[in-house]
């Protein structure tokens, strides 16, 4: 589903992704952990061309991302992106927000796209929240509506960037059960987060990251008990 | 000898009439310059930002040339200059609409740009994320929010548009301070008129003023 093959990423002389390769099949779920700075966002803003990548490939479903002749609208409605700090758009209500990219994007009418819209509001736990505008929904129902919002395009795989840090605590746990609840379902996704327990419950396989390189990648219950590296070890030290 | 003055109100009272015809044709410019400058100031403030040097720099421009001469300079320019290189009369009302409009649009320009340039990266990107092409998310994501946080300097320029017109006097289009100055020609009260044309100034400015403050309370601006 994803294909990195030797990813390099230079901000004018900062190099923060030193030859990434990375497979995500079909159906993997993939959590990536790592100290602050060591690339974890830059990495999941070049699958979706957030970020250009300065050399190496990325494939998502086939398609070469840099490729001139691949349409980069059409890759990002391949690969939803949940941010930390959301982004909804203010202006328009929690269904307006998922209702958007249907109507403009895949020139859905305004019917179909609220039935859409509302069934995926429903399914992350928000049905009665359709019509409130997001500086009236808490942190927790704001990230459920972005997960819809990302939803509503029918994409294959879905990356999130640390999608619950800006949470406090006591609203951590909703938009877990969500994504959990996507994993379950068969959904590809690459989630950057430092939640244990989510990795534990729904990851395949979890991706130890450290200044640009991937240090250390195995199953959950393999790399949380039993760290090769020392840095990885370092690390969960301190998270945990 | 006396020194001459007594004030008569019955002196204002006798040029409103005018005055008021005056005052709609002020309106009228005022209104149809700052669609123009709307236009021209979204235009030329989306070049500001643009990525291409070049229309960064036409932008930059057009704004920093307006900015820095006088309207004065610019009206004259407009109704006495232009004629003679394309070899024809500009009629003055057209000449007072486009002066507030190219005028008021370099100002404008500022006002869209930094409203544009308020709004968060991440809504950009997250418009993106979905999908949507650039031009897309500028119209869905980022106009709405841009325009609702340019009001206050919208109409703060309205405000400072309405004044300006007082200079198309030199045009010789009716507005109200031409309509005050004829008036005075024939009946020579000049502390009377101006006086009525000043109050009708601040009328208009002070409604505009609480329009603003209104609409903006309304928007939670
Ligand atoms: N647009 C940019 N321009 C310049 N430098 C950048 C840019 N984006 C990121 N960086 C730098 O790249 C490095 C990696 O950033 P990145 O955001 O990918 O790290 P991260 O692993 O996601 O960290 P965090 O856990 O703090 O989110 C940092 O040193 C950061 O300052
Ligand atoms: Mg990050």
């Amino acid at each position: 589903m994803i294909e990195i093959r030797n990813l390099y990423k230079r901000f004018g002389d900062l190099e923060v992704l030193k030859g990434i390769d990375l497979n995500v099949s079909s159906g993997e779920v993939t959590v990536i952990m790592g100290p602050s700075g060591s690339g974890k966002s830059t990495l999941l803003r070049c699958i979706n061309r957030l970020e250009e990548i300065t050399s190496g490939a990325v494939i998502v479903d086939g398609y070469d991302v840099m490729d001139p002749a691949t349409n980069i609208n059409f890759i990002r409605t391949e690969a939803g992106m949940v941010f930390q700090q959301f982004n909804l758009f203010p202006h328009m209500t929690a269904l307006g927000n998922v209702t958007l990219g249907p109507t403009k994007v895949r020139k859905m009418n305004r019917a179909e796209a609220e039935a859409l819209g509302r069934e995926l509001l429903d399914k992350v736990g928000l049905r009665d929240k359709a019509d409130v505008y997001p500086d009236h929904l808490s942190g927790g129902q704001k990230q459920r509506v972005a997960i819809a919002r990302s939803l509503a395009l029918k994409p294959k795989v879905m990356l999130f960037d640390e999608p619950t840090s800006a949470l406090d605590p006591e609203l951590v746990g909703e938009v877990l059960e969500v994504m959990k609840q996507l994993g379950r379902e068969g959904m590809t996704m690459v989630v950057v987060t430092h939640e244990m327990g989510f990795a534990r419950e729904v990851a395949d396989r979890v991706i130890f990251m450290d200044e640009g390189v991937i240090i250390e990648e195995n199953t959950p219950a393999e790399i949380f008990s039993n760290p090769r590296h020392e840095r990885t070890q370092g690390f969960l030290s301190k998270v945990i | 000898m006396g020194s001459g003055f007594d004030f008569k109100v019955s002196v204002m009272w006798e040029s409103v009439p005018l005055l008021l015809t005056g005052m709609k044709l002020t309106i009228l410019i005022t209104v149809m310059g700052l669609l123009v400058g709307f236009i021209l100031g979204t235009v030329f403030g989306l070049m500001k930002i643009s990525r291409s040097l070049f229309m960064r720099k036409l932008g930059g421009f057009y704004v920093e040339s307006i900015r820095g001469t006088p309207l004065m300079v610019q009206v004259m320019f407009i109704y006495f200059g232009l004629p003679l290189a394309i070899g024809m009369r500009v009629p003055p009302m057209l000449a007072g609409v486009a002066a507030i409009g190219v005028n008021s649009g370099a100002y404008i320009a500022e006002i869209v740009r930094g409203a544009f340039q308020s709004i968060e990266r991440g809504q950009t990107e997250a418009g993106r994320s979905i999908g949507l092409t650039h031009l897309q998310t500028l119209y869905y994501v980022i106009w709405p929010q841009a325009l609702k946080r340019m009001i206050p300097a919208l109409g703060n320029q309205f405000i400072i548009s309405l004044k300006d017109t007082s200079l198309l006097v030199v045009v010789g289009v009716g507005e109200l301070t031409r309509t005050g100055q004829e008036i005075i020609a024939g009946n020579f009260r000049a502390f009377e008129v101006w006086l009525t044309v000043a109050i009708m100034y601040f009328a208009m400015t002070m409604s505009i003023a609480k329009v603003l403050n209104i609409l903006e309370r309304k928007l939670e601006i």
